[in-house]
């Protein structure tokens, strides 16, 4: 059986550049990164970001189309054969997420263009940029990878520049907040460390196909050793990326930071671990040996936990910004109960929750940043009557908060409606009532702000209409992202298609 | 028992684990919760340092002419390893940073004292 | 600034041993252990005892915030580009321009001396960056910001 993944020969007679793209997205904003602090003019040093941003989102477009068309495809860094050297590879998964990454990244840069600066010092803006770059380099990296310790190396990358973005701003509240993460987060690294010590122990590879072949071949006997290693990594990537009890320091991480750092935290990183643990699981480990343990239902009941308790935690918060972030905990939720299902909708639905989640969740802070920026508000209460004076950042606001309830057509009532078809698939049907009632505690928390600020008489009176509005050149990201996001929804069905092409089940 | 004793490297790196990790949770002293973390961190480097000892083997550097391909240790987890104390190293050097910052902001390292002084 | 002379003596005599040993581990990092991590690392380290020996105003007049970070940078875009060469001309098939060499001598073994002595430079000024912002809270002859 292993005399079959030993070499791979290298038949390499047509060089597709295309396929350098990944590798080439990541060293392209490696050094772009370094580059940042040599300028000093805000105009260079944002043309110099979005411009790499705006080349390296056309490289990943171009890299979906050419998966679109031929497949997925493996890339060997240095042109070293696989147990030597590291893989990259590509599907039509880790291309989606790539391509949403920059986009998403894109358009939270092109809106800090206009609202950094209130939050942060002048001086402190490119090395803002560096570390955002850098950021989104490990993230990159983490999606693509195909070697365990490779994927750990871009994890803690990616851990110091998040907590770089939010200590950026000199706050108390934020230097607290980012111990808090930093402290935590690298508890969660050690033990990722720990069990990659085990899986290498076990299996003598870090390249996961190869590691998957000698725990098939080695498993008789060894099924403490197994079970120890993959709840150190499933704790350990839960810390990152926000399970239920070990979610302590999203709240005040993502409340405190500045609100283009918020939005990035909440929509991309906390995603790239959860999606390192769906490849530790289907990839290294397998559908053998993952269904033998309790792991997965361990995490359904923590993904149950989280969305229940992340909403009723939500609706008992007084700041927007903090109770947006509840909100990320509950949505997390949402994905480690579609992890936790076990069969191969629910793997489609997390990766399509993922997408979903990113544009929602980014265009919600970017928009609540706005309207603390302009009121100086931070509470709830405060923002009532804030439709006459801002109705187009609340009309954004609406539309991201409908997804997230779950109203048909935009996309998270596509991602409830099949986690109920995937709850259905496996005779769980008692977890239908959760998904119900999780969308009705969702709704007790946005529906107040919405309403407060459109409807109600004594609300609107003193208020002057668009008093408060940004000019709508400022708010073009929040409805391009808006209008993915719509359109996310509207061809659902076109990407399920495309990611169950390569999803790592059946 | 016996299995205890003969993988005595896993036994006493979960056990400097467990001490690196109780200190990174249990002291309230920021100085001494980095100084966990470091040990944390440690035991798993010496772990898998230790994986790759192959009993009666050379050390891998080549003096005076290659003794056979077999002849040597697995080098490959040193490698890796090195690249773990610089991250470990990293994570460090900013943790000091922000515990400096903290200190110039509250006027104590102490965390309890901290909480007690913000409310929150 | 240390006033005590016998420590400015001994150190003004031991600080050149202390960088050739710096600056022979990073070259020989590829025929032994060490490398450019450790051979910056202990470099940076006698950055850092000058620092505290002959005190802060002698030492920035020596190394200039600028010039260092500047350094630091095109060293890490160096790095970048030349890992990228490598990189993207394995995929390509071309032949590397610099060859393997005989092992066992100090030119050998392709693009790793250059990248050690690359990645060496980038620590060491590192580590003397974290050391002198640790203790003033920034630079102060820095005017790479308005």
């Amino acid at each position: 059986m292993t005399q079959t993944l030993t070499l791979i020969s290298h038949t390499n007679t047509s060089t597709n550049f295309i396929e350098l793209v990944p590798l080439l997205s990541i060293m392209l904003l490696m050094m772009s990164a370094f580059v940042m602090p040599l300028l000093k003019k805000k105009h260079h040093i944002y043309g110099g970001a979005i411009g790499v941003l705006g080349l390296t989102g056309i490289l990943q477009l171009l890299n979906v189309l050419h998966i679109n068309r031929s497949g997925a495809y493996t890339f060997d860094i240095g042109h070293f054969p696989a147990p030597f050297g590291i893989m990259l590879k590509i599907g039509e998964v880790e291309s989606i997420i790539g391509l949403l990454f920059v986009f998403v990244n894109l358009m939270i840069v092109w809106y800090a263009y206009f609202s950094l600066e209130k939050e942060i010092k002048e001086n402190r803006v490119s090395f803002f940029h560096t570390l955002n770059l850098l950021l989104l380099a490990s993230l990159l990296g983490i999606v693509y990878t195909n070697d365990i310790f490779n994927g750990f190396v871009f994890l803690e990358v990616s851990t110091l520049a998040a907590c770089g973005i939010i200590v950026v701003k000199d706050k108390k509240t934020n230097i607290k907040a980012g111990i808090k993460y930093l402290i935590l987060s690298s508890l969660g690294s050690g033990l990722v460390l720990m069990g990659i010590a085990f899986v290498y122990s076990l299996s003598g590879h870090l390249s996961m196909s190869y590691i998957h072949e000698a725990l098939l071949e080695n498993m008789a006997g060894k099924h403490n050793t197994i079970l120890i290693s993959i709840i150190l990594f499933t704790i350990g990537l839960g810390i990152k990326g926000a399970m239920f009890p070990l979610h302590i320091w999203l709240p005040d991480a993502h409340a405190s930071a500045p609100s283009p750092s918020s939005a990035i935290l909440s929509a991309l990183v906390i995603k790239a671990p959860i999606l390192f643990l769906i490849k530790i699981y289907y990839v290294v480990f397998g559908m053998a040996i993952i269904g033998e343990t309790v792991i997965l239902d361990l995490v359904l009941l923590f993904g149950v936990l989280g969305m229940i308790f992340g909403s009723l935690f939500a609706r008992s918060q007084t700041e927007l910004k903090r109770m947006i972030a509840y909100s990320s905990v509950a949505q997390m939720g949402y994905i480690f109960f579609a992890i936790g299902l076990g069969n191969k909708l629910g793997l489609i639905m997390a990766v399509y929750h993922i997408i979903a989640h990113a544009l929602t969740k980014s265009s919600l802070f970017l928009a609540a940043g706005s309207f603390i920026e302009q009121t100086g508000f931070k509470t709830i209460d405060e923002f009532k009557g804030i439709g006459k004076e801002m109705p187009v950042t609340l009309g954004i606001f609406t539309i991201s908060a409908l997804s997230m309830i779950g109203i048909p057509v935009l996309p998270g009532f596509i991602s409830k409606w099949n986690l109920a078809m995937a709850a259905i698939e496996i005779d769980k049907i008692y977890l239908l009532i959760i998904l119900l009632v999780s969308s009705l505690l969702n709704a007790g928390y946005y529906f107040p702000i919405i309403i407060n600020g459109y409807f109600g008489e004594d609300n609107l009176d003193g208020k002057i209409f668009r008093s408060k509005s940004k000019p709508v050149k400022t708010l073009l990201p929040l409805m391009i992202l808006t209008i993915l996001m719509v359109l996310a929804g509207f061809f659902s069905g076109s990407i399920i298609t495309f990611i169950e092409r390569g999803i790592y089940l059946g | 028992m016996q299995t205890l004793v003969n993988n005595y490297m896993f036994v006493g790196a979960v056990i400097m684990f467990g001490i690196g990790f109780m200190i990174l949770l249990l002291h309230n002293n920021l100085i001494k919760k980095i100084i966990g973390m470091n040990i944390m961190d440690t035991s798993v480097f010496l772990l898998f340092v230790s994986l790759g000892y192959i009993k009666g083997k050379e050390a891998p550097i080549i003096v005076g002419g290659e003794i056979s391909k077999m002849g040597y240790v697995n080098p490959l987890p040193t490698g890796l390893m090195l690249t773990g104390i610089v991250v470990a190293v990293s994570v460090t050097a900013f943790m000091l940073a922000l515990t400096i910052k903290l200190n110039d902001m509250y006027g104590t390292i102490e965390l309890d004292e901290i909480q007690k002084m913000r409310g929150r | 600034m240390m006033k005590s002379s016998i420590v400015r003596h001994i150190t003004s005599l031991l600080l050149p041993f202390v960088q050739i040993f710096g600056i022979y581990i990073m070259l020989f990092g590829h025929l032994s252990p060490g490398g450019g991590f450790a051979g910056g690392s202990i470099l940076g380290a006698s950055l850092i005892l000058f620092r505290f020996i002959y005190g802060s105003e002698a030492t920035d007049a020596k190394f200039k915030a600028t010039y260092m970070m500047r350094l630091a940078l095109v060293s890490l875009m160096m790095y970048g580009l030349i890992k990228g060469y490598v990189f993207v001309s394995a995929f390509l098939g071309w032949h590397s321009v610099i060859g393997t060499g005989t092992p066992g001598t100090l030119l050998s073994g392709g693009f790793i001396m250059p990248l050690n002595v690359l990645v060496g430079l980038v620590v060491a000024i590192t580590f003397y960056f974290i050391a002198v912002l640790f203790e003033e809270g920034d630079f102060n002859n820095a005017n790479t910001r308005q």
